[in-house]
Parts: structure tokens; C-alpha cells; sequence
């Protein structure tokens, strides 16, 4: 029996939702609220939607535009063009490999703080207690209880890269519950994932809104958000800031990884992409921004909090030591009362002064924190705070779950469509080949659940895939615009849109976008270069804070290139 | 010898927060007094629980003299013993806990965590694996399921074609010869 005809999305609203939900992910939640802390706050807008508009859309446009006209996965897709180029294609699909080995454990801890949200007492909100039962335990009380919580009892982190430690089994659990649901979502490929989408990109929207309103009536709340948008403009002279927006969107965008290409390959021939390519940017990019604005709104609970608690242990040890009545001092005249104590008793004070914390709301809220901290540990902390927090918990590490689950489903597909173009894999059925995909990875992912896993992790995270994205997307763009020919690429738009491109469109892809890209690919570079060895964070249980630890992380970054360049 | 003691009245009660006065220094030193005879198993009085030093704070020092000798004072170590043994009971009685009513140097004998037999994480991780491997068997089954009712569909199919072919054969008599088959059945003229 002939293979049946491509798998079709059932309408185009499924595409958008597929494209919405892969695009969408973790770092509109937590990356982009840190460079926007870290770059002058609501000035970072500028940069950022300019660079939108010069790489993020365009990019965008054209991997669209390839899968749907070639209808074949990235290695199907690159062949067509010039046979040269299968391994630009395969580049992808092992992007997109590492990716998908990694990009579950994040979703696997998602897992574990969901279901330990079923508690009465949130386990993250207090310490546990000791052996001899005398106070709690001694890691947990230098750090936070939020920080025990994960670097202990989720992670169960050992001191270093090099000690391997054993396999977490509920970190295991946890892992195999992701894969195996991942697998259910794929499992009849476009057709299963296609019902899957319309959930895992609006569920994320439902809470976010939820949180905005709960966040915005939060204690200190509105710190926070005043923080965040007060712009300094004077961030914008800085070159880091320009090149961080042309990252942020370059990465936020998922290009390269081939997903986009799989995605577009199982739309009708004429379905107008173009529309679709700029609300979809524009969604991820709304979305970023609104993310951001809940969570400054949480920083700022945050802070107030911290900063209130910290005038509360003051008080105490005041009042302790002077031997005061306890309403002579109130939250709010703990400075005055400082100020005199100063002058009727010096020699007391000066005796206090190593016990003496020194709190300062600003410092609170300059603690920019991104990615697994963020997510884990800052908005655990705040979380616990909240009343009713166990449903706060819920509904947050679902939306967390929902976005890494949109995620993975184009990663994966980034690699199941690719080897479905093949003939000799044709004859295996949809459903085998996904098993076997979602089981190899599944088995080679293990290694991030063994207690040196979290550093495996940054180390993907960090550096597993920047370099080839910037080479891959630059080669394509280069690709079309001079290898294929603009004028061939414009004719099959034509054809398949019904009118030809813009002109804004060609100058894009021919000038500026390549440009832009050359222009990042130098700066990783000339950075990499002049950077050193790599370096990583590992948790110290003595000194319970994460200090720089270098090592030859730098074996694992040149595979990357090795295999890259073998293609 | 002696322990010193921190009350935080207003921080634990409130509004409803009692003044401290000799009536409530009273009821103190007889929960220590109590303490006491419990662990010791001796009478200790009232007037064995000896208080001096208040301050505004609501702080002070105590001692605990022997019941039968008023002069000797009972060992710190048996003190906070029986302290740490009827913390709850001392606790209660003066509507305070391990946090407003401190014990300089005594530490908190914490209530033991409740460890439930199956960890409930456990549980909800079961319950949704169980319900996404289910998910997984139908949906393997249903396509397998939907495969053979296909093959056999494309088998009836092809079935049918050869029965009609058979019977139209039937109805000329004789073996089909396409060489002499024409669309016109007339004869042209």
C-alpha cells in the first residue's frame, strides 16, 4: 500500500497554536525580566522591538516560508535547495537533539514541585527539623528554607561536576512522567499534537493573567513594578544592552532548531504564513513583556517582604538588648530608634554592630535573579508568602509545565519530521519511530538526574546550543538570499501566498539580517576567546551560597563544533 | 545558675494581650514550680522559684532553690531538663509558645515531623502516570485497531471488484475476449 499524503494540520488556527506554543516557552518567563532589570528597565524596550523588527520577524518569515513550500523537515528541506547543504539541515536536527536531552529535566523539576504543592504545609515554606529535634537543620538555616528545598531535597546537589553522586530516583520518577507524557502528545505526530497545542498555548495566558491580578494586589507590589519601568536611558550607550536584545530575541524566537521548518511542512500549500509569521512574533514578544511585569511585581512582594522581616529581626534584637518595652518600638521607627539609642547609649550599640543587618529595600530589589533561580526559588519564596498557597503553587508550576511541554513538542518534532522524510524509515510506523526518539532521549537524559545533574544542565544550557544557532540561521539566511536567489525564493512566495514579498522583506534577508547576525557571531567570538575558561556555579552546603568553579567545561563546548562542522 | 526568661506578650496576643504583673509572675513561678516537682519528683513550692531583675522588656532571671534546703539552689542542668519536659504545659499555661516565651539558653524540643507512610507526592505522581500510560495503551490500541479495520475494508473492497467481474462474466457465457469488445454495442452503419 502507498504511504498516505503529509499529515495536514486540521486548520490554520492549529499552526498558530503550535507555533504560539513552541515560541512561547521558559525564557519569555525568566530570562527576559533579567536583561530588562539589568538594562534600564523600560528603556530596553527600545532596542528589543527594534531588533524584532530587523531579525525576529524576518528570520521568522523566511523558515516559514521554506518548510511550507518544500514540505519537508530541515535535512529534506536544505537537500532540496542544493544537495550541499544536507548538512545544514542535520545541524539542526542535532540542535535540536541536545536540546530535547536537556530541556525535560526542566519540566521533570516542574513535576516534583507540582505534586509536592499537595501538602498542607508547602515543604519549601520551613525548615525541616533536625535529628536531635533541637531547631532546624543546620544547611537549611544558613541559606533559605526555598533554597534547601531545591539545592538539597530536589536536586540533592553534590559540591561538584566531577562527583558524579547516584541517580535521584524522584528526580528519575519525575523524568520518566515528562517523557512519557511528551510521548502521548507526539504520538500520532501533527494529528495528536495538533489537539495539544490549543491548550499548552493558552493555559500559560489564563495564569499569567491570574497572577497579574494577584500580584498586583500584593503587598509592595507596585515597588516592584516602579523599579522595573523606570527607564534608564542611559543603559541604551552601552553595547552589551543592543547585543543582549539581538540574542533575547534571536533565542526567544526558537530559530534554527528546525521546528519551525517541521511545523510549516505540514501546512496546506496555501496557507497564508505571512500574517501568521508576524502575529505569532509579536504574541511572543507581548508575552514577554507581560511576563516580565508579573514578575517584577512578585520581585517587589518579594523584596518588601525580605526587607520587613529584616526590620522585624532588628526590632527584636533592639528590644532584647535594651531591654525595652515591646511597643516602644514599631516597625516603623526601628531607624529613629537607632538614631537615638545611638546617642543615649553608644557603647551598647557599637557592641551590637556585627549582629546589626543593614536593610535597604533597594538592595532587595537589585537582586536580579534568571533562569532555574528564578523560577525555583525566587517565585517559590514568594509563593510561600501568599495566602492560600498551595493553589498559587499549583496553578504557577502548571503554567511552568504547560510552557516547557509547548517547548518540547517542537523540539521533538524538530527531529521526528526530518527522519520521517525518509524512505528508509517511511516503512516504521509514526508511532515507533516517536517511541524511539522520546526512549532514546529518556535514556541519555538520565545523566541529568544524578546529583551532579544541575551542572550538566547549566553547561547544556549555557553553551550547548548559542554558537551553531548564529552559524545555522546566518547560513540559511545567506543561503536564500544568494545561494537559492532572492528572485527564486520571492516567485515561491508568489506562488504559494498569491502576491509577492515586500520590499522590506528583501532588504531583511539580503542586508540587514545577515549583518546583524555577523555582527553577534563575532561578538560570541571575540568573547569566547578573550573569556577563559568556562566557568560554573556549584552550591557550597558548608558556605551555603554557589561559587565560581572552573573546569574543563570546555571539552563539552568543542563537540559541539566538532560534529557541527562535520556536516 | 539562674536562667533568664523573655516574654513577648503583645507579639503573641495582641489586643488581647494581659499586663504583666505579680498575679502573672505568680502563675509563672508555678509553672516551673510544677516542672520541677514533676521531673524531680519532689515538692517544689512557689516560693522555690526565686525571680528578680525585671525589666520593661518583660525579661527576667530565675532560680530554683532545693525544697529542703532554702539556701542551696537545684543545678542548672536538672532546670532545664524539667523545663524542655513540661515546655508545653509552661507554654499553655501562660498562652505563649517556644517563641514568645524564651528560655535564654534552653533549646526548643521541636514536635517531631509527621512522615506519612507513602511520601503524597507519591501519590499524585502515581495517579498521573497511571492516567497518562492509559492515555498511551488506547491510543496504541485504537490505531492498531483502526489499521485492521482498514486492511480488511481495502480486502472486501477488492473482493467485491473480482465477484462483480465473476458475475458479469456469468451472465455473457464465455470467457470475456477484450480483443472483441467494442463501447458501441450496435453494429455501425
Amino acid at each position: 500500500m502507498a504511504k498516505d499524503a503529509r499529515d495536514n494540520w486540521e486548520s490554520p488556527m492549529q499552526f498558530v497554536m503550535a507555533c504560539v506554543s513552541y515560541a512561547v516557552g521558559l525564557g519569555n518567563v525568566w530570562r527576559f525580566p533579567y536583561l530588562c532589570q539589568m538594562h534600564g528597565g523600560g528603556g530596553f524596550l527600545i532596542p528589543y522591538l527594534l531588533m524584532l523588527l530587523l531579525e525576529g520577524v524576518p528570520l521568522f518569515y523566511l523558515e516559514l516560508a521554506i518548510g511550507q513550500k518544500m514540505r519537508l523537515g530541515s535535512i529534506g528541506a536544505w537537500t532540496a535547495i542544493s544537495p550541499y547543504l544536507g548538512g545544514l539541515g542535520l545541524a539542526s536536527v542535532v540542535t535540536s537533539m541536545y536540546l530535547c536531552l536537556y530541556y525535560n529535566i526542566i519540566n521533570a523539576w516542574s513535576f516534583w514541585y507540582l505534586f509536592h504543592s499537595f501538602q498542607s504545609v508547602l515543604p519549601w515554606a520551613v525548615c525541616p527539623v533536625n535529628s536531635n529535634r533541637t531547631g532546624p537543620i543546620e544547611e537549611c538555616e544558613k541559606a533559605t528554607p526555598t533554597q534547601y528545598f531545591f539545592y538539597r531535597e530536589t536536586l540533592n546537589v553534590s559540591p561538584s561536576i566531577e562527583k558524579n553522586g547516584g541517580i535521584h530516583t524522584g528526580q528519575a520518577l519525575c523524568f520518566l512522567l515528562a517523557w512519557v507524557i511528551t510521548y502521548l502528545f507526539i504520538i500520532r505526530g501533527v494529528k495528536s499534537t495538533g489537539k495539544v497545542v490549543y491548550f499548552t498555548a493558552t493555559f500559560p495566558y489564563v495564569v499569567l493573567l491570574i497572577y497579574l491580578i494577584r500580584g498586583m494586589t500584593l503587598h509592595g507590589a507596585l515597588n516592584g513594578v516602579k523599579y522595573m519601568f523606570t527607564p534608564k536611558m542611559e543603559e541604551l550607550a552601552n553595547p552589551t544592552t543592543w547585543i543582549n536584545a539581538a540574542t533575547q530575541i534571536f533565542f526567544s524566537l526558537g530559530l534554527g532548531f528546525g521546528s519551525l521548518i517541521a511545523f510549516a511542512s505540514y501546512n496546506q500549500y496555501h496557507n497564508n504564513f505571512e500574517w501568521q509569521a508576524i502575529i505569532v512574533s509579536l504574541i511572543n514578544s507581548g508575552t514577554s513583556i507581560f511576563a516580565s511585569i508579573v514578575t517584577f511585581a512578585i520581585y517587589g512582594f518579594k523584596a518588601t517582604i525580605n526587607y520587613e522581616n529584616c526590620l522585624e529581626r532588628t526590632r527584636i534584637l533592639l528590644l532584647n538588648s535594651f531591654n525595652l518595652a515591646e511597643d516602644s518600638i514599631i516597625i516603623n521607627n526601628v531607624f529613629e530608634m537607632i538614631e537615638k539609642l545611638n546617642t543615649t547609649f553608644p557603647e551598647q550599640l557599637a557592641e551590637l554592630s556585627n549582629k546589626l543587618e543593614d536593610c535597604n529595600l533597594e538592595n532587595e530589589l537589585s537582586t536580579a535573579v534568571e533562569g532555574t533561580g528564578l523560577a525555583f526559588i525566587v517565585y517559590s519564596e514568594a509563593i510561600k508568602n501568599m495566602p492560600l498557597s498551595q493553589l498559587w503553587s499549583v496553578l504557577y508550576f502548571f503554567m511552568l509545565l504547560m510552557l516547557g511541554m509547548g517547548s518540547m513538542l517542537g523540539n521533538i518534532t524538530a527531529i521526528t519530521t526530518p527522519l520521517q522524510d525518509f524512505k528508509f524509515l517511511s516503512r516504521i510506523s509514526n508511532e515507533a519511530l516517536n517511541g524511539f526518539v522520546c526512549i532514546l532521549c529518556l535514556l541519555l537524559g538520565l545523566g541529568f538526574t544524578t546529583r551532579s545533574g544541575n551542572y550538566w544542565f547549566t553547561m547544556f544550557n549555557d553553551y550547548g546550543a548559542t554558537f551553531s544557532l548564529l552559524l545555522i540561521v546566518l547560513i540559511e539566511v545567506i543561503t536564500v538570499s544568494y545561494i537559492y536567489g532572492i528572485k527564486r525564493f520571492e516567485k515561491d512566495i508568489e506562488d504559494m501566498l498569491g502576491h509577492r514579498p515586500n520590499w522590506f522583506w528583501k532588504i531583511m534577508w539580503g542586508g540587514i539580517s545577515p549583518l546583524l547576525l555577523i555582527g553577534l557571531f563575532l561578538f560570541y567570538v571575540i568573547n569566547y576567546i578573550q573569556g577563559g575558561t568556562p566557568t560554573y556555579q556549584a552550591w557550597n552546603k558548608d558556605l551555603v551560597s554557589l561559587y565560581f568553579y572552573s573546569s574543563s567545561l570546555r571539552w563539552g563546548f568543542s563537540f559541539c563544533c566538532l560534529y557541527y562542522s562535520a556536516s | 545558675e539562674g536562667f533568664k526568661v523573655r516574654l513577648s506578650i503583645k507579639t503573641a496576643l495582641g489586643d488581647k494581650a494581659y499586663e504583666w504583673n505579680r498575679n502573672q509572675r505568680f502563675l509563672f513561678q508555678a509553672a516551673i514550680a510544677f516542672a520541677m516537682s514533676h521531673h524531680l519528683d519532689l515538692e517544689f513550692n512557689v516560693s522555690n522559684v526565686l525571680v528578680c531583675d525585671e525589666t520593661p522588656r518583660v525579661s527576667f532571671w530565675f532560680v530554683v532553690t532545693s525544697p529542703g534546703d532554702p539556701s542551696r539552689l537545684v543545678g542548672k542542668e536538672s532546670v532545664e531538663l524539667a523545663v524542655r519536659e513540661s515546655r508545653d504545659r509552661i507554654n499553655n499555661v501562660l498562652l505563649l509558645n517556644d517563641a514568645t516565651l524564651e528560655f535564654v539558653g534552653v533549646l526548643p524540643t521541636l514536635v517531631a515531623p509527621v512522615k506519612p507512610a507513602t511520601p503524597p507526592w507519591l501519590i499524585v505522581f502515581g495517579v498521573v502516570i497511571g492516567i497518562v500510560g492509559a492515555g498511551i495503551v488506547f491510543l496504541l490500541v485504537s490505531t492498531v485497531v483502526q489499521k485492521k479495520r482498514k486492511e480488511k475494508e481495502v480486502a472486501e473492497e477488492e473482493e467485491d471488484d473480482e465477484e462483480a467481474q465473476m458475475k458479469r462474466t456469468a451472465r455473457n457465457e464465455g470467457i470475456y475476449n477484450t480483443s472483441f469488445s467494442e463501447d458501441d454495442r450496435n453494429t455501425q452503419m
